[in-house]
């Protein structure tokens, strides 16, 4: 007795070698597959900077040069100035110190310390008559 | 004999398959490859093009494994895949694909190896088998084949559950019929 698993198994036994041909054909062309798409994955990112370089850089490479050595100018300049500067000149200079201090005495000094005055009260508008300004413009 | 035993799903090397591993694929392939080709011969009864289907099968299982969510789900994917495969065929043949039947909600509470062939039985068995309408031929071979789950082989073969458990039980009960007959005419 046998069920149906086993017997439709059974009748297509002989099939066994074919799909074991098949089978390893699959797996070598899925091998493939992912080796390719394992180096294309690989290879994107030195395209795109090979794309750049050629399409970016090597038709305008003289302009390039130029912006890149006067940044490097400037930057050399920069750091020139801002070099370490000797141990007496990290402080501030003296005498600009004793000027603000000085300054500042002056201000605390004479600051105003009454208390604000208060806001004059708005002036009341009474308009004239017209008729008495006539009378002025021609006295 | 060299029979595919029906793996536990979680024992599957999907995750390392899906990493490229070549050992895994031919794990997987090598457990399916006999029940893949017997569900597409019995369908398509051609032996070159069963062939050739369960190939294409592999590979657009390779191309596809991304897609796949659950990995125990990895055998009714495959069979789906298949089926597709088998439905394409039919149609590049312009072949009538599916008589329906009244959906019957009867309840199919049998294994597939509740039906046990006798020896002398056997061409009957396969006779009837190739009688059937396809579309109970194919949820009747997933059914015993693989075991799978009416919502799988409603899955696997895009239809409601309703239509498999219908078709399963109308190809069930002519087989049924068939051999029970048989027995009585040989006692």
């Amino acid at each position: 007795m046998k069920t149906p698993r086993e017997l439709l198994f059974a009748r297509h036994q002989a099939a066994a070698p074919k799909l074991d041909a098949i089978r390893q054909s699959a797996v070598a062309t899925v091998c493939d597959r992912h080796e390719l798409s394992e180096q294309r994955s690989q290879n994107a990112h030195a395209t795109i900077f090979q794309t750049l370089w050629q399409e970016l850089f090597l038709p305008s490479r003289r302009i390039w040069s130029g912006l890149a050595a006067v940044w490097l100018l400037i930057l050399t300049i920069n750091l020139a100035q801002h070099g370490p500067s000797p141990a007496g000149k990290i402080t501030a200079d003296p005498a600009m110190m004793s000027f603000r201090e000085q300054q500042r005495w002056m201000n605390e000094l004479f600051a105003d310390r009454t208390l604000p005055a208060e806001a004059e009260p708005p002036k009341t508008f009474s308009p004239k008559p017209r008729t008495e300004n006539y009378q002025t413009l021609i006295a | 004999m060299n029979m595919p035993e029906v793996a536990e799903p979680e024992q599957l090397p999907v995750s390392q398959a899906r990493a490229g591993e070549p050992a895994a694929w031919d794990a997987l392939f090598r457990r399916y490859q006999l029940p893949l080709y017997v569900y597409v011969f019995e369908l398509i009864r051609d032996e070159q093009a069963s062939l050739d289907l369960v190939q294409e099968t592999f590979i657009a299982a390779a191309r596809h494994i991304g897609g796949l969510r659950e990995d125990h789900k990895f055998g009714s994917w495959l069979f789906g895949i298949a089926h597709q495969k088998c439905i394409q065929r039919w149609r590049k043949r312009k072949e009538i694909l599916f008589d329906e039947i009244p959906e019957t909600l009867d309840e199919f509470e049998t294994g597939p190896d509740d039906l046990l062939i006798r020896q002398e039985q056997e061409a009957e068995f396969m006779n009837l088998l190739n009688q059937l309408p396809l579309p109970q031929r194919s949820v009747l071979l997933l059914h015993f084949f693989e075991d799978f789950s009416l919502e799988e082989i409603g899955r696997i073969t895009e239809t409601q559950l309703g239509t498999v458990k219908s078709r399963l039980h109308y190809a069930k009960k002519s087989l049924r019929k068939l051999l029970e007959a048989k027995n009585e005419n040989a006692a």
